[in-house]
Protein backbone atom coordinates (compact mmCIF):
# COMPACT_ATOMS: atom_id res chain seq x y z
CA UNK A 1 0.00 0.00 0.00
CA UNK A 2 1.16 3.41 -0.99
CA UNK A 3 0.28 6.73 -0.65
CA UNK A 4 -0.51 8.53 2.39
CA UNK A 5 -3.79 8.97 4.87
CA UNK A 6 -5.27 10.65 7.41
CA UNK A 7 -5.65 8.54 11.12
CA UNK A 8 -6.81 10.96 13.50
CA UNK A 9 -8.88 13.82 13.58
CA UNK A 10 -9.40 16.39 16.56
CA UNK A 11 -11.57 19.05 16.96
CA UNK A 12 -12.24 20.92 19.97
CA UNK A 13 -15.43 22.67 21.10
CA UNK A 14 -16.04 25.37 18.40
CA UNK A 15 -17.67 28.61 18.09
CA UNK A 16 -18.47 30.91 21.39
CA UNK A 17 -15.33 29.33 23.33
CA UNK A 18 -13.66 32.37 25.45
CA UNK A 19 -10.97 32.79 28.03
CA UNK A 20 -8.99 30.16 25.98
CA UNK A 21 -5.71 30.97 23.82
CA UNK A 22 -5.30 30.24 20.19
CA UNK A 23 -2.45 28.20 21.05
CA UNK A 24 -4.22 26.31 24.17
CA UNK A 25 -7.08 25.45 21.28
CA UNK A 26 -4.65 24.21 19.24
CA UNK A 27 -2.62 21.93 21.42
CA UNK A 28 -5.75 20.35 22.75
CA UNK A 29 -7.31 19.68 18.89
CA UNK A 30 -3.43 17.79 18.35
CA UNK A 31 -4.02 15.96 21.50
CA UNK A 32 -7.22 14.90 20.16
CA UNK A 33 -6.75 14.04 16.71
CA UNK A 34 -3.43 11.88 18.06
CA UNK A 35 -5.58 10.14 21.03
CA UNK A 36 -8.30 9.70 17.73
CA UNK A 37 -5.47 7.66 15.86
CA UNK A 38 -4.49 5.57 18.52
CA UNK A 39 -1.14 7.20 19.01
CA UNK A 40 0.58 8.90 21.99
CA UNK A 41 2.41 12.69 20.88
CA UNK A 42 5.91 10.88 21.02
CA UNK A 43 4.70 8.96 18.15
CA UNK A 44 4.88 12.71 15.89
CA UNK A 45 7.77 13.64 14.08
CA UNK A 46 6.02 16.62 12.32
CA UNK A 47 3.95 19.47 13.11
CA UNK A 48 2.35 22.12 10.64
CA UNK A 49 0.67 24.98 12.62
CA UNK A 50 -1.98 26.98 10.56
CA UNK A 51 -3.15 30.45 12.16
CA UNK A 52 -6.28 32.23 11.44
CA UNK A 53 -7.38 35.75 11.49
CA UNK A 54 -5.54 36.35 14.91
CA UNK A 55 -2.32 34.88 13.34
CA UNK A 56 -1.49 33.41 16.84
CA UNK A 57 0.06 30.38 16.85
CA UNK A 58 3.45 29.56 15.66
CA UNK A 59 6.33 26.60 15.29
CA UNK A 60 6.39 27.32 19.50
CA UNK A 61 3.17 24.86 19.75
CA UNK A 62 5.70 21.82 19.47
CA UNK A 63 7.45 23.05 23.04
CA UNK A 64 4.06 23.65 24.67
CA UNK A 65 3.18 19.68 23.45
CA UNK A 66 6.91 18.47 24.43
CA UNK A 67 7.08 17.07 21.14
CA UNK A 68 10.26 14.97 20.17
CA UNK A 69 12.93 15.49 17.31
CA UNK A 70 10.97 16.60 14.49
CA UNK A 71 11.56 15.53 10.99
CA UNK A 72 9.47 18.35 9.33
CA UNK A 73 7.76 21.91 11.50
CA UNK A 74 6.51 24.82 10.02
CA UNK A 75 3.95 27.61 9.61
CA UNK A 76 1.91 27.34 7.12
CA UNK A 77 0.11 30.37 5.38
CA UNK A 78 -2.11 30.14 2.18
CA UNK A 79 -4.92 31.71 4.02
CA UNK A 80 -8.15 29.39 3.62
CA UNK A 81 -6.03 27.18 1.47
CA UNK A 82 -3.76 26.17 4.31
CA UNK A 83 -5.21 23.02 5.36
CA UNK A 84 -4.61 21.25 2.12
CA UNK A 85 -1.31 22.81 1.40
CA UNK A 86 -0.41 21.37 5.27
CA UNK A 87 -2.11 17.63 4.14
CA UNK A 88 -0.18 17.95 0.99
CA UNK A 89 3.23 18.97 2.53
CA UNK A 90 2.46 16.24 5.24
CA UNK A 91 2.37 13.46 2.46
CA UNK A 92 5.23 14.76 0.32
CA UNK A 93 7.60 14.76 3.48
CA UNK A 94 5.86 11.51 4.13
CA UNK A 95 6.86 10.16 0.39
CA UNK A 96 10.26 11.32 0.71
CA UNK A 97 11.20 10.06 4.36
CA UNK A 98 11.17 13.55 6.10
CA UNK A 99 8.59 12.23 8.40
CA UNK A 100 6.50 9.24 9.32
CA UNK A 101 3.68 10.99 11.36
CA UNK A 102 2.38 14.69 10.81
CA UNK A 103 0.41 16.97 12.66
CA UNK A 104 -1.62 19.29 10.77
CA UNK A 105 -3.49 21.83 13.19
CA UNK A 106 -5.82 25.01 12.49
CA UNK A 107 -6.73 27.50 15.10
CA UNK A 108 -7.97 30.61 15.43
CA UNK A 109 -9.97 33.09 18.55
CA UNK A 110 -11.49 35.97 16.29
CA UNK A 111 -14.41 36.12 18.22
CA UNK A 112 -14.82 38.17 21.49
CA UNK A 113 -17.22 38.25 24.17
CA UNK A 114 -19.95 41.60 23.03
CA UNK A 115 -18.83 41.70 20.30
CA UNK A 116 -20.26 41.75 16.58
CA UNK A 117 -18.42 38.71 14.26
CA UNK A 118 -17.89 40.61 11.75
CA UNK A 119 -15.50 43.33 14.01
CA UNK A 120 -13.17 40.37 13.69
CA UNK A 121 -12.21 41.15 10.18
CA UNK A 122 -13.07 45.26 10.27
CA UNK A 123 -11.49 46.71 13.73
CA UNK A 124 -8.88 45.46 15.32
CA UNK A 125 -6.62 46.16 12.19
CA UNK A 126 -8.46 48.81 10.17
CA UNK A 127 -9.28 51.99 12.10
CA UNK A 128 -6.14 51.44 14.77
CA UNK A 129 -4.67 54.86 12.90
CA UNK A 130 -6.51 57.56 10.76
CA UNK A 131 -5.66 56.60 7.20
CA UNK A 132 -2.44 58.15 5.44
CA UNK A 133 -1.52 57.78 1.93
CA UNK A 134 -2.67 55.23 -0.92
CA UNK A 135 -3.72 53.24 1.13
CA UNK A 136 -5.53 55.78 3.19
CA UNK A 137 -7.28 56.83 -0.47
CA UNK A 138 -7.64 52.88 -0.61
CA UNK A 139 -9.99 52.45 2.77
CA UNK A 140 -11.71 55.17 1.83
CA UNK A 141 -12.92 53.89 -1.29
CA UNK A 142 -14.59 51.21 0.33
CA UNK A 143 -13.20 48.12 -0.88
CA UNK A 144 -12.03 47.98 2.91
CA UNK A 145 -13.40 43.82 3.69
CA UNK A 146 -13.43 40.68 2.49
CA UNK A 147 -17.01 40.88 2.26
CA UNK A 148 -16.93 43.62 -0.04
CA UNK A 149 -14.47 42.02 -2.43
CA UNK A 150 -16.64 38.92 -2.66
CA UNK A 151 -19.67 40.69 -3.61
CA UNK A 152 -17.61 42.66 -6.24
CA UNK A 153 -16.64 39.33 -7.57
CA UNK A 154 -20.17 37.57 -7.68
CA UNK A 155 -21.58 40.74 -9.03
CA UNK A 156 -19.08 40.17 -12.02
CA UNK A 157 -20.68 37.00 -12.30
CA UNK A 158 -24.01 37.84 -12.00
CA UNK A 159 -23.75 40.30 -14.74
CA UNK A 160 -21.63 38.22 -17.16
CA UNK A 161 -23.78 35.00 -16.87
CA UNK A 162 -26.76 36.60 -15.32
CA UNK A 163 -26.44 34.16 -11.99
CA UNK A 164 -29.01 35.36 -9.27
CA UNK A 165 -28.81 36.08 -5.60
CA UNK A 166 -31.81 33.84 -5.24
CA UNK A 167 -29.73 30.68 -7.11
CA UNK A 168 -26.60 31.57 -4.47
CA UNK A 169 -29.64 31.39 -1.47
CA UNK A 170 -30.27 27.58 -2.86
CA UNK A 171 -26.32 26.85 -1.41
CA UNK A 172 -27.60 28.51 2.06
CA UNK A 173 -30.40 26.64 2.09
CA UNK A 174 -29.27 23.10 1.16
CA UNK A 175 -26.02 23.84 3.49
CA UNK A 176 -28.32 24.72 6.08
CA UNK A 177 -30.41 21.50 5.95
CA UNK A 178 -27.37 19.49 5.97
CA UNK A 179 -26.52 21.43 9.32
CA UNK A 180 -29.55 20.05 10.86
CA UNK A 181 -27.97 16.48 11.61
CA UNK A 182 -24.71 17.86 12.30
CA UNK A 183 -24.30 18.15 16.12
CA UNK A 184 -21.24 21.17 16.21
CA UNK A 185 -23.58 23.41 13.75
CA UNK A 186 -24.02 26.30 15.19
CA UNK A 187 -27.00 26.91 12.81
CA UNK A 188 -29.01 24.57 12.67
CA UNK A 189 -32.81 25.68 12.44
CA UNK A 190 -34.38 25.32 9.18
CA UNK A 191 -33.44 28.08 6.47
CA UNK A 192 -35.92 29.02 3.65
CA UNK A 193 -35.12 30.96 0.41
CA UNK A 194 -37.23 33.85 1.82
CA UNK A 195 -35.32 34.29 5.04
CA UNK A 196 -32.44 34.43 2.66
CA UNK A 197 -33.40 36.83 0.53
CA UNK A 198 -34.79 38.95 3.52
CA UNK A 199 -31.51 38.55 5.41
CA UNK A 200 -29.91 42.07 5.30
CA UNK A 201 -28.01 43.56 3.02
CA UNK A 202 -24.13 42.97 3.88
CA UNK A 203 -22.54 44.22 0.63
CA UNK A 204 -25.44 44.13 -2.38
CA UNK A 205 -25.65 41.54 -4.13
CA UNK A 206 -24.39 39.73 -0.67
CA UNK A 207 -26.74 39.12 2.40
CA UNK A 208 -26.19 38.42 5.48
CA UNK A 209 -27.08 34.78 4.68
CA UNK A 210 -24.10 34.35 2.13
CA UNK A 211 -21.81 34.87 4.60
CA UNK A 212 -19.69 32.47 6.96
CA UNK A 213 -19.89 32.72 10.07
CA UNK A 214 -16.66 33.47 12.85
CA UNK A 215 -15.62 30.92 15.56
CA UNK A 216 -13.45 30.09 17.96
CA UNK A 217 -11.95 27.09 18.11
CA UNK A 218 -9.19 24.26 16.42
CA UNK A 219 -9.11 21.44 14.40
CA UNK A 220 -6.07 18.93 14.08
CA UNK A 221 -5.56 15.76 11.61
CA UNK A 222 -2.85 13.38 11.47
CA UNK A 223 -1.03 11.94 8.43
CA UNK A 224 0.57 9.44 7.87
CA UNK A 225 1.67 6.60 5.42
CA UNK A 226 -0.86 5.00 4.54
CA UNK A 227 0.59 1.52 5.69
CA UNK A 228 1.12 2.55 8.97
CA UNK A 229 -2.65 4.19 8.91
CA UNK A 230 -4.35 0.71 8.13
CA UNK A 231 -2.59 -0.75 11.53
CA UNK A 232 -4.19 2.17 13.25
CA UNK A 233 -7.67 2.01 15.81
CA UNK A 234 -9.84 4.19 13.18
CA UNK A 235 -10.76 3.13 9.27
CA UNK A 236 -7.63 5.38 7.30
CA UNK A 237 -8.89 7.77 5.40
CA UNK A 238 -6.50 7.59 1.89
CA UNK A 239 -4.87 11.01 -0.06
CA UNK A 240 -5.93 9.87 -3.63
CA UNK A 241 -4.89 13.30 -5.16
CA UNK A 242 -3.61 17.45 -4.54
CA UNK A 243 -3.19 20.00 -5.89
CA UNK A 244 -2.95 24.07 -5.37
CA UNK A 245 -2.68 26.84 -7.39
CA UNK A 246 -2.21 30.59 -6.87
CA UNK A 247 -3.25 33.63 -8.75
CA UNK A 248 -2.67 37.45 -7.38
CA UNK A 249 -5.21 39.37 -7.84
CA UNK A 250 -5.08 40.71 -11.48
CA UNK A 251 -6.53 44.21 -11.49
CA UNK A 252 -6.22 45.19 -15.33
CA UNK A 253 -7.44 44.95 -18.70
CA UNK A 254 -8.69 41.43 -19.97
CA UNK A 255 -8.76 39.97 -16.08
CA UNK A 256 -11.11 36.80 -15.07
CA UNK A 257 -10.54 38.11 -11.55
CA UNK A 258 -13.61 36.72 -9.25
CA UNK A 259 -14.80 34.72 -12.18
CA UNK A 260 -12.35 32.28 -13.02
CA UNK A 261 -9.90 31.34 -9.94
CA UNK A 262 -7.37 28.97 -9.48
CA UNK A 263 -9.53 25.93 -8.36
CA UNK A 264 -9.66 25.98 -12.44
CA UNK A 265 -6.10 24.22 -12.06
CA UNK A 266 -5.60 22.91 -8.66
CA UNK A 267 -8.85 20.88 -8.95
CA UNK A 268 -8.23 18.61 -12.32
CA UNK A 269 -4.65 18.69 -11.02
CA UNK A 270 -5.69 16.73 -7.89
CA UNK A 271 -8.15 14.46 -10.03
CA UNK A 272 -5.38 14.00 -12.24
CA UNK A 273 -3.31 12.58 -9.19
CA UNK A 274 -6.32 10.70 -8.32
CA UNK A 275 -6.69 9.12 -11.46
CA UNK A 276 -10.78 10.59 -11.14
CA UNK A 277 -12.86 13.12 -12.90
CA UNK A 278 -16.29 14.92 -11.28
CA UNK A 279 -18.57 11.97 -12.24
CA UNK A 280 -16.93 9.54 -9.91
CA UNK A 281 -16.78 12.24 -6.91
CA UNK A 282 -19.38 11.48 -4.49
CA UNK A 283 -19.20 14.23 -1.62
CA UNK A 284 -18.04 18.07 -2.27
CA UNK A 285 -17.04 19.55 1.03
CA UNK A 286 -16.03 23.38 -0.56
CA UNK A 287 -14.56 26.72 0.68
CA UNK A 288 -17.18 28.56 1.60
CA UNK A 289 -16.52 31.76 2.75
CA UNK A 290 -19.48 32.68 0.90
CA UNK A 291 -22.58 31.38 -0.85
CA UNK A 292 -20.69 32.55 -4.31
CA UNK A 293 -17.66 30.73 -3.49
CA UNK A 294 -18.96 27.57 -3.69
CA UNK A 295 -20.79 28.27 -6.84
CA UNK A 296 -17.86 29.41 -8.49
CA UNK A 297 -15.41 26.27 -7.17
CA UNK A 298 -18.04 23.83 -8.51
CA UNK A 299 -17.37 25.64 -12.09
CA UNK A 300 -13.86 25.93 -11.74
CA UNK A 301 -13.57 22.03 -11.23
CA UNK A 302 -15.56 21.05 -14.29
CA UNK A 303 -18.99 19.61 -12.35
CA UNK A 304 -20.73 22.41 -14.90
CA UNK A 305 -19.67 24.21 -17.52
CA UNK A 306 -18.06 28.26 -16.69
CA UNK A 307 -21.57 30.38 -16.18
CA UNK A 308 -23.72 27.55 -15.11
CA UNK A 309 -23.39 27.51 -11.95
CA UNK A 310 -26.37 29.04 -10.48
CA UNK A 311 -28.85 26.49 -12.33
CA UNK A 312 -26.57 23.57 -11.38
CA UNK A 313 -27.41 24.24 -7.46
CA UNK A 314 -31.08 25.09 -8.09
CA UNK A 315 -33.90 22.86 -7.11
CA UNK A 316 -31.40 21.19 -3.85
CA UNK A 317 -29.29 19.60 -6.18
CA UNK A 318 -26.40 20.12 -3.40
CA UNK A 319 -29.03 19.49 -0.41
CA UNK A 320 -29.78 16.41 1.30
CA UNK A 321 -30.90 14.21 -0.93
CA UNK A 322 -30.04 15.94 -3.69
CA UNK A 323 -27.85 14.70 -7.05
CA UNK A 324 -24.55 16.20 -5.30
CA UNK A 325 -23.78 15.60 -1.94
CA UNK A 326 -22.07 19.07 -0.40
CA UNK A 327 -20.96 20.37 2.82
CA UNK A 328 -22.70 18.06 4.60
CA UNK A 329 -22.22 19.38 8.07
CA UNK A 330 -23.11 22.99 7.04
CA UNK A 331 -19.44 24.12 5.68
CA UNK A 332 -18.70 27.84 6.99
CA UNK A 333 -22.13 29.11 6.24
CA UNK A 334 -23.83 27.20 8.61
CA UNK A 335 -21.66 25.17 11.30
CA UNK A 336 -18.25 26.50 11.99
CA UNK A 337 -15.52 28.56 10.08
CA UNK A 338 -12.36 26.72 11.06
CA UNK A 339 -10.91 27.81 7.28
CA UNK A 340 -10.11 24.65 5.36
CA UNK A 341 -10.23 22.74 7.99
CA UNK A 342 -14.37 23.00 7.97
CA UNK A 343 -14.26 21.37 4.54
CA UNK A 344 -11.15 19.09 5.35
CA UNK A 345 -12.91 17.36 8.78
CA UNK A 346 -16.45 17.11 7.64
CA UNK A 347 -14.52 14.94 4.70
CA UNK A 348 -12.52 12.61 7.48
CA UNK A 349 -16.42 12.10 9.14
CA UNK A 350 -17.98 11.58 5.91
CA UNK A 351 -15.21 9.27 4.51
CA UNK A 352 -15.28 6.78 8.15
CA UNK A 353 -18.88 6.95 7.43
CA UNK A 354 -19.28 8.68 11.29
CA UNK A 355 -21.87 11.38 9.60
CA UNK A 356 -24.92 10.03 11.63
CA UNK A 357 -28.04 11.61 10.68
CA UNK A 358 -26.15 13.55 7.86
CA UNK A 359 -23.77 10.25 6.33
CA UNK A 360 -23.99 10.81 2.92
CA UNK A 361 -25.40 7.25 1.46
CA UNK A 362 -22.40 6.89 -1.16
CA UNK A 363 -18.76 8.06 0.28
CA UNK A 364 -16.31 6.44 -1.77
CA UNK A 365 -14.42 9.45 -3.68
CA UNK A 366 -14.94 12.72 -1.72
CA UNK A 367 -13.66 16.10 -2.86
CA UNK A 368 -12.08 18.91 -0.49
CA UNK A 369 -11.29 22.42 -1.67
CA UNK A 370 -10.08 25.34 0.22
CA UNK A 371 -9.89 28.89 -0.93
CA UNK A 372 -7.87 32.21 0.13
CA UNK A 373 -7.37 35.68 -0.60
CA UNK A 374 -9.79 36.90 -2.70
CA UNK A 375 -10.38 33.78 -5.21
CA UNK A 376 -6.73 34.06 -4.95
CA UNK A 377 -5.31 30.94 -3.26
CA UNK A 378 -6.95 27.45 -3.54
CA UNK A 379 -6.03 23.70 -2.68
CA UNK A 380 -7.72 20.83 -3.10
CA UNK A 381 -7.78 17.21 -1.62
CA UNK A 382 -9.29 13.95 -3.29
CA UNK A 383 -10.18 11.75 -0.20
CA UNK A 384 -11.26 8.07 0.37
CA UNK A 385 -11.91 5.33 2.80
CA UNK A 386 -10.18 2.88 -0.05
CA UNK A 387 -6.62 2.44 -0.75
CA UNK A 388 -5.24 4.83 -4.03
CA UNK A 389 -6.35 3.22 -7.43
CA UNK A 390 -2.87 3.54 -8.18
CA UNK A 391 0.10 4.61 -7.07
CA UNK A 392 0.26 8.25 -6.61
CA UNK A 393 3.28 9.71 -8.99
CA UNK A 394 4.65 12.50 -6.24
CA UNK B 1 -11.36 65.63 -16.12
CA UNK B 2 -13.84 67.28 -13.85
CA UNK B 3 -14.34 68.72 -10.57
CA UNK B 4 -16.39 68.01 -7.73
CA UNK B 5 -19.98 68.06 -8.45
CA UNK B 6 -21.30 65.08 -6.82
CA UNK B 7 -22.81 65.16 -3.33
CA UNK B 8 -20.42 64.66 -0.83
CA UNK B 9 -19.48 61.32 -0.30
CA UNK B 10 -18.53 61.33 3.44
CA UNK B 11 -14.73 60.19 2.94
CA UNK B 12 -12.81 59.61 6.30
CA UNK B 13 -9.91 62.28 6.22
CA UNK B 14 -7.26 60.92 4.32
CA UNK B 15 -3.34 61.96 4.95
CA UNK B 16 -0.67 62.67 2.52
CA UNK B 17 2.67 60.41 3.25
CA UNK B 18 5.76 60.76 1.92
CA UNK B 19 5.50 57.96 -1.12
CA UNK B 20 1.88 59.35 -2.03
CA UNK B 21 2.45 62.68 -2.03
CA UNK B 22 3.00 63.53 -5.86
CA UNK B 23 -0.56 61.41 -5.90
CA UNK B 24 -2.17 63.59 -3.85
CA UNK B 25 -0.75 67.02 -5.49
CA UNK B 26 -1.85 65.57 -9.01
CA UNK B 27 -5.30 65.18 -7.41
CA UNK B 28 -5.50 68.13 -5.84
CA UNK B 29 -4.62 69.78 -9.28
CA UNK B 30 -8.12 67.32 -11.05
CA UNK B 31 -5.16 64.84 -12.54
CA UNK B 32 -5.04 61.01 -11.80
CA UNK B 33 -1.52 59.95 -11.62
CA UNK B 34 -0.76 56.22 -11.86
CA UNK B 35 2.32 54.69 -12.91
CA UNK B 36 4.13 53.46 -16.65
CA UNK B 37 6.61 50.89 -16.70
CA UNK B 38 8.84 52.23 -19.72
CA UNK B 39 10.24 48.61 -20.53
CA UNK B 40 6.66 47.26 -20.99
CA UNK B 41 4.72 50.51 -21.59
CA UNK B 42 2.54 49.06 -19.07
CA UNK B 43 0.35 51.66 -17.26
CA UNK B 44 -0.27 50.16 -13.66
CA UNK B 45 -2.14 51.52 -10.36
CA UNK B 46 -0.13 53.89 -8.01
CA UNK B 47 0.02 50.98 -5.52
CA UNK B 48 1.58 48.43 -8.24
CA UNK B 49 5.42 48.22 -7.34
CA UNK B 50 6.20 45.50 -9.78
CA UNK B 51 5.41 45.43 -13.53
CA UNK B 52 3.59 42.05 -14.17
CA UNK B 53 4.33 42.10 -17.47
CA UNK B 54 8.28 42.26 -17.32
CA UNK B 55 8.65 42.06 -13.46
CA UNK B 56 10.47 45.64 -13.61
CA UNK B 57 10.35 48.12 -10.64
CA UNK B 58 11.73 51.19 -12.67
CA UNK B 59 8.10 52.45 -12.55
CA UNK B 60 7.30 56.16 -13.69
CA UNK B 61 4.79 58.30 -12.88
CA UNK B 62 2.24 59.48 -15.52
CA UNK B 63 -0.49 61.22 -15.71
CA UNK B 64 -3.56 59.36 -17.12
CA UNK B 65 -7.26 60.54 -19.15
CA UNK B 66 -9.46 60.09 -15.99
CA UNK B 67 -11.68 58.12 -18.29
CA UNK B 68 -12.47 54.45 -17.83
CA UNK B 69 -15.91 52.14 -17.92
CA UNK B 70 -17.49 50.13 -15.04
CA UNK B 71 -16.17 46.39 -14.09
CA UNK B 72 -18.15 45.53 -11.18
CA UNK B 73 -19.78 47.04 -8.17
CA UNK B 74 -21.08 47.07 -4.68
CA UNK B 75 -23.73 49.13 -2.23
CA UNK B 76 -22.01 48.40 1.07
CA UNK B 77 -24.56 48.33 3.92
CA UNK B 78 -22.44 47.23 6.39
CA UNK B 79 -19.45 49.79 7.42
CA UNK B 80 -16.20 47.29 6.94
CA UNK B 81 -14.46 50.20 9.55
CA UNK B 82 -15.92 52.36 12.10
CA UNK B 83 -14.55 55.54 9.89
CA UNK B 84 -17.00 54.50 6.95
CA UNK B 85 -19.79 54.58 9.05
CA UNK B 86 -21.18 57.56 7.92
CA UNK B 87 -20.74 56.82 4.48
CA UNK B 88 -23.07 53.69 4.17
CA UNK B 89 -24.79 52.82 1.93
CA UNK B 90 -22.54 53.60 -0.74
CA UNK B 91 -21.42 52.38 -3.93
CA UNK B 92 -17.94 51.28 -4.49
CA UNK B 93 -16.52 49.85 -7.78
CA UNK B 94 -14.11 48.02 -9.92
CA UNK B 95 -13.22 50.71 -12.78
CA UNK B 96 -10.93 49.70 -15.39
CA UNK B 97 -9.15 52.98 -16.92
CA UNK B 98 -8.62 53.52 -20.79
CA UNK B 99 -5.11 52.71 -20.36
CA UNK B 100 -5.47 49.32 -18.72
CA UNK B 101 -5.20 49.38 -14.92
CA UNK B 102 -8.31 48.09 -12.88
CA UNK B 103 -8.78 50.56 -9.48
CA UNK B 104 -11.11 50.12 -6.85
CA UNK B 105 -12.64 53.53 -6.05
CA UNK B 106 -16.08 55.02 -4.86
CA UNK B 107 -18.46 55.71 -7.67
CA UNK B 108 -19.92 59.35 -7.37
CA UNK B 109 -23.11 60.92 -8.28
CA UNK B 110 -25.74 58.90 -6.90
CA UNK B 111 -26.40 57.86 -2.84
CA UNK B 112 -27.52 54.61 -2.65
CA UNK B 113 -27.08 53.82 -6.17
CA UNK B 114 -30.36 53.41 -7.40
CA UNK B 115 -30.77 56.10 -9.61
CA UNK B 116 -26.95 55.64 -10.93
CA UNK B 117 -28.23 52.80 -12.86
CA UNK B 118 -25.19 51.21 -12.35
CA UNK B 119 -23.62 48.44 -15.73
CA UNK B 120 -20.77 46.67 -16.94
CA UNK B 121 -18.94 48.68 -19.47
CA UNK B 122 -20.50 52.09 -18.25
CA UNK B 123 -18.74 55.33 -19.00
CA UNK B 124 -17.04 57.02 -16.24
CA UNK B 125 -14.52 59.84 -15.44
CA UNK B 126 -12.42 60.49 -12.49
CA UNK B 127 -13.52 63.18 -10.25
CA UNK B 128 -11.87 64.72 -7.23
CA UNK B 129 -13.84 64.62 -3.87
CA UNK B 130 -12.22 66.23 -0.80
CA UNK B 131 -12.26 64.32 2.50
CA UNK B 132 -12.89 64.35 6.04
CA UNK B 133 -15.11 67.47 7.27
CA UNK B 134 -15.41 70.78 6.90
CA UNK B 135 -12.97 72.69 8.99
CA UNK B 136 -10.87 69.60 9.46
CA UNK B 137 -7.36 71.07 10.85
CA UNK B 138 -5.50 70.12 8.41
CA UNK B 139 -8.03 69.52 5.74
CA UNK B 140 -8.33 65.80 4.33
CA UNK B 141 -7.03 65.12 0.66
CA UNK B 142 -8.76 65.52 -2.18
CA UNK B 143 -9.46 61.68 -3.57
CA UNK B 144 -9.94 59.99 -7.01
CA UNK B 145 -13.23 58.89 -7.42
CA UNK B 146 -15.21 58.49 -10.32
CA UNK B 147 -18.86 58.96 -11.60
CA UNK B 148 -20.91 58.57 -14.84
CA UNK B 149 -19.35 60.28 -17.81
CA UNK B 150 -23.03 61.47 -19.19
CA UNK B 151 -23.58 63.29 -15.67
CA UNK B 152 -20.08 65.10 -15.63
CA UNK B 153 -20.96 66.33 -19.50
CA UNK B 154 -24.24 66.97 -18.59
Amino acid sequence: MTGAAIAGLGITELGKVYGRSSTSLAAEAVRLAVADAGLALPDLDGLLVSSGIRQDVGVSLADVLALPELGLLAQVNAFGATAGVMVAQAAQAIASGAATTVACVFADTPLRPQRRAGDAWGSPRGDARAPRGLAGWSLASGAASPNILYALCARRHMERYGTTSAQLGDIAVAQRAWAAGNPRAAMRAPLTLAEHQASRWIAEPLHLLDCCLVSNGAVAVIVTSAGRAAGLCRPPVHLWGFGQAHAPRQLRAGSDWGVVTPAARSGPQAMRMAGIGVDDVDVCELYDCYTYTVLVTLEDYGFCPKGEGGQFVADGRLAPGGKLACNTGGGQLSAYYMWGMTPLSEAVIQARGDGGERQAPRHDVIMVSGNGGILEHHATLVLSPHPARRSAAW
Amino acid sequence: MTGPGAAAQAFPAVARDEASAEFFAAAARGELLMQRCPASGDVLGPQARTCPSCGSADLDPVVVSGRGTLVSWAVVHQAPVPSLAAAVPYLTAVVELAEGPWLLVRLAGAEGGDSLEPRVGLPLVACFLPSGAAGDEPAGEMLPAFMPLARATA
